[in-house]
């Protein structure tokens, strides 16, 4: 029963991956209605989510330009095998937003150099398997990422919306490096079981104390 | 040569993009012979893309949709040269970086030179969500009284749906060990935590917190003592409690 309910679930998500594949397909042929059409249904979310990242608005309404830029001038080359287009979007907008503060650290920092442009990461490509959320969905991690312990919600915001490795997480939280990774695990975990099981209240990888050390 | 629990505590790292580039390719060439970590990579996976849709919903200005189609519109044969040079096409933030170095540089470098980095860090990002509250269109105030087991307690409450809470607290009593004071935004349906609440010996303390953006509008926030590292629900005593 409940593969039944979660193919019923995902059904609203093929058919708008459907839809954006099209419109890549459309945009790459040189349609200008496409473009647009790619940008009323995908704004909302990479802009959100590069404000998140930047908290600047002017710099995220760069940084939203620079994605669907990039967006329309790779759409002929969007290969539908590795991944949803809104996974594709967002691991572009997440890149492009990441790359704007590290730069701004570097310079704060005085340091050049040694900072990898994120996007030629081969890590953060989607996956095949990912797939978009339903608000059900959304909902339950928000709740399971408020609840979970500080710091481990802290070492996985600072790995995601400011790019930061783990070792620069680990002195960042003036933590041993084997415990911040232990603690991005743990909470990650704790993510995936509330995207798992979406009607769970409070699905947990242990109890709220066990982060608490 | 790292072992495989030593390989494995990396994966979250690899999918997370926070492995240096030494790392990254000792894990890379242990996922290509070992499925235990390949499976824990598509396992790991789509939690970490749904952290995308966890951030308030915000729509870009509406100006910005012409901007961008007309940019893209354009520029099909600008494309190429923007492709061989990225970095000319960061002209006009470049001039805003600087103006914020310039502006910001000055207090950062005192503060270097103390050695304080991560502090600051730490602190900086916490001001800049702070501040983006505190310019939030969409800011209301809650002001907290303390319970009757700390009535000198004070605290506000500044809360934004799309931008998260900002929480300040004065005259608290020191938590015991062992115990942790833990905000509340309370909902019709659930009380929701905030997060901990870290205070200074005068048992005061500012704290910004995310909060989801669907959230039910609060009908009050809260401030209990509860066991350190915080509770999924309150289970302890009131220290304040707030309404809009």
């Amino acid at each position: 029963m409940w593969l039944l309910a979660a193919l019923a679930r995902m059904q609203p998500a093929a058919e708008s991956q459907a839809e954006d594949a099209a419109c890549l397909r459309r945009i790459a042929s040189g349609d200008q209605a496409a473009a647009g059409e790619l940008y009323d249904r995908h704004s909302r979310a990479l802009y959100s989510l590069i404000l998140r990242i930047v908290a600047d608005e002017t710099e995220a309404e760069d940084v939203l330009q620079e994605v669907f830029a990039q967006a329309f001038r790779q759409a002929s080359r969007y290969d539908a095998t590795r991944g949803v287009v809104a996974a594709w979007l967002l691991m572009m907008a997440r890149s492009r937003a990441i790359d704007r503060i590290r730069a701004k650290r570097t310079r704060f920092e005085g340091r050049t150099g040694e900072v990898e442009r994120i996007d030629q990461m081969p890590d953060t490509q989607p996956d095949a398997a990912s797939m978009m959320l339903t608000e059900e969905q959304t909902r339950s991690v928000q709740r399971a990422l408020g609840e979970l312990p500080l710091m481990q919600r802290m070492a996985i915001e600072l790995a995601y919306y400011e790019g930061l490795s783990h070792s620069e997480i680990a002195e960042r939280l003036e933590q041993p490096l084997g415990t911040v990774k232990t603690r991005i695990r743990l909470g990650l975990l704790k993510l995936r079981d509330a995207l798992t099981h979406p009607n769970a209240q409070s699905p947990r990888v242990g109890g709220p104390m066990e982060g608490a050390t | 040569m790292s072992t495989h629990d030593e390989l494995k505590a990396n994966a979250a790292g690899y999918v997370l993009g926070g492995l240096d580039a030494a790392e990254r390719r000792e894990f890379e060439l242990h996922l290509a012979e070992c499925a235990e970590c390949a499976a824990d990579i598509a396992s790991l996976r789509p939690a970490i893309d749904a952290l995308a849709a966890t951030v308030p919903q915000v729509s870009p200005r509406p100006e910005v949709r012409a901007r961008i189609l007309r940019s893209v519109g354009a520029a099909g044969d600008r494309a190429q040269s923007r492709r061989n040079a990225p970095q000319m096409r960061a002209g006009g933030w470049l001039a805003l970086a600087a103006a914020i170095v310039i502006a910001v540089g000055a207090g950062l470098y005192a503060l270097r030179v103390q050695r304080q980095m991560a502090d600051l860090q730490a602190r900086f990002d916490q001001q800049r969500a702070t501040s983006a509250v505190l310019s939030a269109p969409d800011l209301a105030r809650i002001d907290l009284q303390g319970q009757p087991v700390a009535p000198d307690a004070r605290a506000r409450a500044l809360w934004s749906r799309t931008r998260g809470l900002v929480f300040t607290a004065a005259n608290l009593p020191p938590a015991p060990a062992g115990k942790a004071y833990q905000v509340w935004v309370v909902t019709a349906q659930m009380p929701v935590s905030a997060g901990l609440l870290t205070t200074d010996p005068s048992g005061g303390g500012t704290q910004y917190y995310y909060t989801p953006p669907d959230i039910a509008a609060p009908v009050a926030v809260a401030v209990t003592l509860e066991p350190a590292g915080g509770v999924a629900a309150p289970t302890g005593e009131k220290y304040l409690v707030g309404m809009p």
